[in-house]
């Protein structure tokens, strides 16, 4: 097996949900097991999040976010790419103090601690002025 | 996402279906909200139908906790789909709160 899918993503706050209700639909349709496809979501929907929200100013005046997806009977894998400002969500995001009460927790940081977790390989590179996130997950 | 509230005293409890998201955390949390306005101290969240919560979920869900524990309550959730209970986990959510297995359970920790 080897098959692809390209989409690009808008800079609307729903943009990140139609993305990963897009995924949801092609990990379905090739019968990937469900906590595979919820945990590539979740870290999916987490990363575009940031993107929507963070990378790009007002200013900017031909944004582009695109997600292409692969799966092969060894993995599943996701390129994500944007030409917003240079971010590496892995080492510049806050770790979260999970130790902290209620009172003294911060809210950011988690979604980003939840990729981590959840998704097997990650790697991050600024190429040519886009921002590059690669996601594997082994099957 | 939907909420679905019943209340008894200073105790409510909100199931909550489907998913939540950057795209309605907002939403999510204007429901929260006015549960705990009406002088809700002590709330129970039942995720029996959540299927879906992203860290944007969780940040209103913090929220929640904290405003109900400075009325001098809290939150305490049920019926959570083992997925979700990862997310919680992994996110350390269960230090913040408590989990039990159905709204009753809950309810009861409050009474004490």
């Amino acid at each position: 097996m080897d098959v692809k899918l390209e989409m690009e993503v808008g800079l609307g706050q729903d943009e990140p949900r139609r993305a990963v209700e897009r995924f949801e639909r092609f990990a379905n349709a090739h019968e990937l097991p469900m906590g595979l496809v919820f945990k590539f979501q979740l870290a999916l929907d987490e990363l575009l999040t940031n993107v929507v929200s963070y990378a790009f100013d007002e200013s900017e005046s031909d944004p582009v976010i695109t997600v292409g997806l692969r799966l092969t009977d060894a993995q599943l894998e996701a390129v994500l790419q944007d030409n917003g400002r240079p971010f590496n969500p892995l080492l510049d995001a806050p770790e979260p103090d999970l130790e902290l009460s209620a009172a003294d927790r911060r809210v950011g940081g988690l979604g980003i601690h939840l990729t981590k977790a959840f998704v097997h390989g990650l790697r991050y590179e600024r190429v040519d002025g886009w921002n590059r996130l690669n996601l594997v997950q082994p099957l | 996402m939907n909420v679905e509230t019943s209340y008894s005293g200073s105790t409510a409890v909100a199931v909550v279906d489907g998913r939540v998201d950057s795209a309605n955390a907002k939403d999510f949390d204007e429901e929260l909200s006015a549960i705990i306005d009406r002088g809700v101290s002590s709330l129970v969240v039942d995720c029996g139908g959540l299927n879906y919560i992203s860290s944007a979920g969780l940040r209103v869900l913090l929220i929640a906790i904290r405003k109900t524990n400075e009325a001098g309550g809290g939150l305490a959730l049920c019926a959570v789909p083992d997925h979700i209970r990862e997310v919680l986990e992994v996110s350390g959510f269960v230090r913040l709160t408590k989990v039990f297995a159905t709204a009753d359970e809950a309810r009861a920790s409050f009474a004490g």
